[in-house]
Parts: structure tokens; sequence; C-alpha cells
């Protein structure tokens, strides 16, 4: 799904809650063919503009309170030459130039610690509204739909299946981000 | 010094321990990048994320304290509580080492 404008470009792309290195690794890769992120408008349009393709490395932190005190959040990033572009959706976008980088793979976080708290941020922030839908809609409606003297009907008992079967691969993704993330730290 | 405290901060990370051992004199958090690149000849590069979030970890925890603020970056101090934990880890660090070269090590 993309219109392919003159020196713009609109893509259409989904990345669920936990999948912000896939995000990031998309985003470099299209700078890299020249074209560089100008915005992302929701639910996932991201706006492209021609560049010069370059080696880019694009970095995403989830940091509420950061957001909160933006000036001085902003100025620990810039004054590490990375620079900041937007907020979407809780997250914060950055990108530095890969020639202005001493190691290659400089990023962000320089510590796995630091990572698995960024991750239990997101699990705060985004995770928690979800668990709380999922006990409190999703599954009592599915048990009332069974219960329910008049019989369940049909096409509301299918949404909340397919909802429920869609949270739960929600939750065992980033379960299993989380994990992975441990292991690497207990290492 | 409670048990959350001793089990985040015992033992630390090299980002919290270089935190630690930088704002014994008050400093913002770029500074402490500058510093610690300083020290280990560049092999110990700070990263904005993880100093932003290991800062304000820090603040919370009582670990070190805002002084004011200069051009947008936040100036912090250590804390009594910051200097107890600092202690803890440099005799953890000293016996490491002496153990390392009791045992040897020819490398």
């Amino acid at each position: 799904m993309s219109k392919v404008k003159k020196e713009n470009r609109t893509e259409f792309r989904w990345f669920s809650i936990s999948e912000y290195e896939k995000e990031e690794e998309y985003l470099s890769k299209q700078h890299g063919m020249g074209w560089k992120l100008t915005g992302i408008t929701f639910p996932g349009f991201y706006h492209f503009t021609k560049c010069q393709p370059e080696e880019v490395r694009y970095q995403l932190d989830y940091n509420q309170e950061g957001i909160s005190n933006k000036d001085e959040y902003v100025k620990m990033f810039q004054d590490c030459g990375w620079e900041y572009l937007m907020d979407f959706v809780g997250y914060s976008y950055f990108r530095k130039s890969c020639a202005q980088m001493s190691d290659k793979d400089e990023g962000i976080f320089c510590d796995e610690e630091s990572k698995l708290d960024m991750l239990i941020r997101v699990a705060k922030g985004r995770m928690l509204p979800l668990v709380i839908i999922f006990f409190c809609i999703i599954i009592p409606q599915i048990i009332f739909q069974f219960v329910s003297e008049g019989g369940f009907h049909r096409p509301v008992l299918i949404s909340y299946i397919v909802l429920f079967i869609v949270y739960i691969g929600i939750f065992l993704h980033f379960g299993m981000e989380y994990w992975k993330l441990k292991k690497k730290i207990e290492r | 010094m409670d048990r959350h405290i001793k089990k985040v901060y015992v033992p630390m990370t090299e980002t919290g321990f270089y935190i630690l051992l930088c704002l014994r004199e008050e400093m913002h958090g770029y500074s402490i990048v500058k510093k610690v690149e300083d020290l280990t000849n560049g092999e110990v590069r700070l990263s904005p994320g993880t100093m932003y979030g290991s800062l304000s970890k820090m603040e919370k925890d009582g670990l070190i304290t805002f002084v004011r603020e200069e051009e947008k970056r936040k100036i912090y101090i250590i804390t009594e509580l910051g200097r107890e934990v600092l202690s803890l880890e440099m005799k953890r660090i000293r016996r490491l080492y002496r153990n390392l070269q009791e045992v040897g090590c020819d490398e």
C-alpha cells in the first residue's frame, strides 16, 4: 500500500507494541534507500521525503517521564548527537548518522539492563491497559454470551473470540520479548 | 539501606557505578558521559537513553538528588544513601581485583 508522488511518499505499516526493533530497522532501511522519515500519523502511516541515501540509525525510546520533561530529555539526546524527530503513541523517535558513530553498534541504550527497563515501561504504559480490557471486557463478554438465556449471538461471540485470540497473541509475543532480554542479561 | 536498594544496586551496572562515581561532585548527564569517556580512554561510552533512565531511577530511589538546571541540563549530586551504595560497590570491586591477583591472571 504505497502512494508514490514526486518527492514524498507515504506507506502504511503495522508494528505491534513490542516490535519497536523491527520498526527501527524498517526506518533505517528506508533512509538507506533515500527516503527519510518526516512524520507518522495514526494508525500507522509513515511519511517520507526523498533524500541522499545514507546509513542512518533510527532508535525508539519509551519514556513518559521524558515526554513530560521534554526539554531536558531531548537535550540529553542532542548532546550525544541524536536528532529528535517526534513522539508517536508514547514512543520518541531519534536518529543519528552512522558516519558520526565511533562505535558501529552505537544505540540509545548501552546495556541490556536499560533495554529491559524500557520494555518494562512499555509494559506499564501500553500493555497494562490491554490486560485490563482483556480481563474486564473480553473474558466477561465471552462468558456472558455462553450463559445468557437467549443463547449466544453468533457474530458478537465470534468477534470476541477473534479479539481473545489477537490479545493472547500480543501477550505471548510481548512475554517472549521480555523473556529473551531477561535471559540475555542473566548470561 | 532497605532491601529494595540492595537488590537493585548491589552489584550495580557499569553505568550506575560510573554515574555515582562522577556525581561525588555536581554534574549533568552529558558531562558524566564525557568524563567517563575520558576516564576509560573511550572504552565506555554511555548512551543517552540509558543515562536518562538511570538518572531518573536513581533520583527516585534517593541515590542522587537534583541540584539545579542549566541550559536545559539537570545537574545532580550524590546523596548520603548514594555514597553508602557506592562504597559497598567499591568494596566488592576491590575484592574482585584482589582475588584476580591472588589467583593470578597471565593475560
